[in-house]
């Protein structure tokens, strides 16, 4: 059964990439990472992706401030996100 | 011919799972590291596999550096071969053109291949059990072909390999992870294809992982 924090970031993901959203889902995902407390030392999200608006290595404790900063980055986190059952 | 390029850290994650496991069974050329470059990879077109990691895009495949060495525009003989790129959106434009041009099938990824792997590990990224939900099922994909089966019964194996990560993951974000790249995968082409089947790594093979990689 999916946490609040999960159903949280969810929930602000669901939104329009505005300023005041993309906060949101940060502070969302913080507190659900803070939830589940990695214990590897250096947990990376990467991608393959090629002259992507994002990054293609990014630290797990810096993915929500990218959300915060990058549009981009908010919309792709939202398709996987949010349209998980 | 194996394309593993080890520039950046996702190549390094994604080449690192395919070193340990699919290169000991892999025959002749393997580009590794700096050798995965255009100029061989159009050239070296023996046998009847092409497995690669890089980075993509719906119409390009790169090698190190991101040299792009396989594009719509640019494609080597493929003609009675298997295709399995390890790459993002490279089924969308890609993976059809090479089926077009007489590639037997095409396996890949429609999305991002998109994972979490640990940056502590770039010398043994074999070793990154981060990155197993994702790595591992599609070098399982990988060896079923190796084997000598069907890319339908390999393709099957890849969704089947996520499916099962899926339903024992605890973390909600690395399920999320899981699902995207199980929805993500795709076949093209024949299904019934195969390739020679490689022999099995030795028993003894599973003592020792590789040597460490040059640090990055």
């Amino acid at each position: 059964m999916p946490s609040e924090e999960w159903k949280k970031l969810q929930e602000a993901l669901g939104k329009a990439p505005t300023e005041e959203a993309r906060k949101e889902a940060a502070e969302a995902l913080r507190r659900h990472q803070e939830a589940s407390g990695k214990k590897s030392s250096k947990p990376t999200l990467v991608s393959l992706g090629y002259n992507k608006d994002y990054p293609s290595a990014i630290p797990l404790d810096q993915v929500a401030n990218e959300i915060e900063r990058n549009p981009v980055f908010f919309e792709h986190i939202k398709k996987i996100v949010v349209k998980e059952k | 011919m194996l394309a593993l390029p080890l520039h950046d850290l996702p190549t390094r994650s994604s080449s690192g799972f395919l070193i340990r496991y699919i290169l000991p069974r892999s025959t002749p050329p393997q580009l590794l590291g700096l050798t995965d470059r255009k100029v061989l990879f159009s050239t070296l077109t023996m046998g009847d596999l092409i497995i690669g990691t890089g980075h993509g895009s719906p119409s390009e495949f790169c090698g190190h550096a991101n040299e792009v060495v396989m594009s719509t525009i640019s494609v080597p003989d493929v003609k009675g071969k298997v295709v399995y790129l390890v790459s993002c959106e490279t089924a969308k434009e890609l993976g059809p053109t090479l089926v077009q041009l007489g590639a037997l099938a095409f396996l890949g990824f429609l999305e991002d291949v998109i994972w979490i792997c640990d940056a502590d590990l770039t010398s043994t990224p074999w070793a990154d059990k981060l990155a197993e939900p994702i790595m591992m099922p599609i070098v399982d994909s990988l060896n079923t072909i190796l084997d000598g089966k069907s890319c339908g019964e390999a393709f099957q194996v890849l969704q089947d390999h996520f499916r099962d990560r899926l339903a024992v993951e605890q973390d909600e974000f690395m399920a999320s992870l899981i699902s995207w790249n199980l929805d993500s995968a795709t076949l093209l082409g024949n299904t019934a294809a195969k390739v020679f089947q490689r022999p099995q790594l030795p028993p003894f093979f599973g003592l020792g992982p590789p040597p460490m990689i040059f640090p990055m």
